[in-house]
């Protein structure tokens, strides 16, 4: 009996690793086959481990288990294909052998299918659904708990992801370096996905939430060392995804209420997750390139850096707002940003960039909007429309922690001088780019429309 | 004084186990079996295994199963050693296999003159 320790989350990483590795080998048309392959050797690891100890090499043992069972199933299969005289040339398939290979490879085909998932074909959604399931090896259920959407749903997206791969089956084997660095837009997108909707949902336990974070953080450190994927713009977005996730554990109190930052014990703050994100960040600040991530980062760098809440550089918070608007403009963008010139200039002024604005009806329905703008009324002296804008916020509140924090955050109409909504984690929402679970709901199901836009630009 | 060895026989409900444990239940199941293995590292005899299909044999004939009840599949067996039935009792208690949903385990003592 070895006494070989398993790294955490073993199963759920070789699961997506495997499927990748199989997937690659063999052919994303025989998808179904490989996820129950991948599944029953896992079985027979749990069974066999517990009982006779962990092999020296547990990844190989597993992948030559999965291989074995893929490929007694093939051979069944062009058997009763041949007996059918359906004339298959799928032998060629039966000709791989079972010998593991590298670490490096193994990367590459994981990575390789995330590439193959981010289809444009796919709704944004179904590609997230889909990761979530063959690379992260989380299980129906676990995803709709995680997305807080039903099984119903995710067992929709997911097929959808699935037919249109099946579709497309001759990508997976050409999706050269050159189609993968065209891809990588979409990539960037759907690791964003993955990480705000850890990030940002508001209605979905911390525990659950920060392993979505841990999965994007995990693939994009993966593309950023990866040929495929290191560029300028992986290398922002993966700093803001440090920056943010170092300042996680500090927003809720320990009864599991949220806390607006200038509330925030910042000594609960990750140092050294920041300096991570740091690195990357001025790794990220080569060539010409200047993307919403880079914008992004900067904004969450300007937080981390700041040694109180009142020493916040918000001249920095505001200038990397206008530069986030001219990359990516967006309605959450310029109400974060109002947020953001209230403490830098002044309340009047943010209201007054509020009201220039356009907003979608989405927006002006949710809570963050009513909030801020009760808010900034309050500060200004507007005691009846900051009443209006409260009671609508507190009645749009999604979950009782927000309406608490709400409650507290809109209460004291006296005590005015050092309150407002802060940026970017204040409420756990504010960089909200995504709309929340419910409303995804509504822009992403439509199953109907395949050529849907994504929501991210 | 020399522990008496017990035979734990593990059984479940054939459809006790409602779908297929996800990676991340397996990885839960796993650790625990471990912890379990550990901490009671001193009664473990021999971990055992699964029990596959057989046949019942008699003078006469061989049948193949359901040998007992069709209710109740038995799954694996193990050994342990132990001062009494109390404190094999507990230990099997205390097993993976007696925690999961549907399964019982049946400690009996092996009797050796």
């Amino acid at each position: 009996m070895t006494a070989t320790v398993l790294v955490e989350h073993f199963f759920r990483h070789e699961y997506g690793q495997l499927v990748a590795s199989l997937t690659s080998r063999i052919g994303v048309q025989h998808l179904a086959d490989i996820e129950d392959a991948v599944q029953s050797a896992l079985m027979s690891a749990l069974d066999s481990w517990t009982i006779a100890g962990v092999p020296n090499e547990p990844s190989a043992w597993l992948y030559r288990v999965a291989f074995n069972k893929l490929h007694g199933e093939l051979r069944q299969c062009v058997r009763r294909r041949q007996i059918l005289r359906d004339n298959v040339a799928e032998t060629m398939v039966l000709e791989e052998t079972s010998d593991f290979y590298s670490a490096t490879e193994a990367q590459t085909d994981l990575l390789k299918m995330l590439f193959v998932a981010c289809d444009d074909e796919i709704p944004l959604q179904s590609q997230l659904v889909f990761a979530l399931k063959t690379l992260c090896g989380f299980d129906v259920r676990e995803i709709s708990l995680r997305l807080f959407t039903t099984e119903t749903n995710v067992y929709k997206r997911l097929s959808r992801a699935r037919s249109r791969l099946q579709d497309a089956v001759t990508q997976t084997d050409t999706l050269a370096l050159v189609q993968m660095r065209v891809r990588l837009p979409a990539v960037h997108s759907v690791l964003y996905l993955l990480f705000t909707e850890g990030y940002l949902s508001s209605n979905v336990e911390m525990a659950l939430r920060s392993e979505l974070c841990d999965e994007a953080m995990r693939l994009t450190t993966l593309l950023a060392e990866h040929p495929a994927g290191s560029s300028p713009e992986t290398f922002a977005l993966l700093a803001m995804m440090h920056l943010h996730r170092s300042r996680m554990s500090a927003r809720q109190d320990g009864a599991g209420g949220l806390l607006l930052l200038e509330e925030q014990d910042r000594s609960l703050w990750d140092q050294a997750g920041i300096q991570v994100g740091l690195k990357w960040l001025a790794a990220s600040a080569v060539g010409e390139t200047f993307t919403r991530y880079h914008a992004e980062a900067g904004i969450a760098a300007e937080h981390c850096l700041a040694a109180s809440f009142a020493e916040t550089r918000w001249d920095q918070v505001c200038q990397c707002y206008e530069l986030l608007a001219q990359t990516t403009a967006s309605p959450i963008h310029q109400l974060n940003h109002a947020v953001a010139i209230a403490e830098w200039k002044s309340p009047a002024e943010a209201l007054a960039k509020l009201n220039e604005m356009d907003p979608p009806p989405w927006l002006t329905e949710s809570y963050l909007w009513a909030a801020v703008k009760a808010d900034l009324h309050q500060r200004c002296g507007h005691t009846s429309e900051s009443a209006h804008y409260r009671a609508q916020a507190l009645s749009a509140a999604p979950t009782p922690h927000l309406k608490t924090l709400l409650e507290r955050r809109l209460a004291q109409p006296n005590e005015t001088a050092c309150q407002q909504i802060s940026p970017v984690t204040g409420l756990g929402l504010a960089v909200k780019q995504i709309p929340t679970a419910k409303q995804n709901e509504q822009r992403f199901c439509d199953f109907s429309n395949p050529r849907q836009k994504r929501h991210l630009p | 004084m020399t522990k008496k060895q017990y035979l734990c026989i593990q059984r479940s409900q054939p459809n006790g186990d409602c779908g297929k444990p996800s990676p991340a239940q397996m990885e839960e199941m796993f650790a625990k079996f471990n912890a379990w293995k550990q901490k009671f590292a001193d009664n473990i005899v021999d971990m055992g295994g699964k029990l596959g299909g057989g046949q019942v044999v008699t003078s006469e004939s061989a049948t193949g199963g359901p040998f007992i009840e069709a209710k109740e599949i038995i799954g694996g067996y193990m050994i342990l050693q132990a001062e009494s039935i109390d404190e094999a009792v507990t230990v099997a208690q205390q097993s993976p296999g007696a925690i999961m949903p549907g399964s019982s385990v049946e400690v009996r003592e092996i009797v050796t003159p």
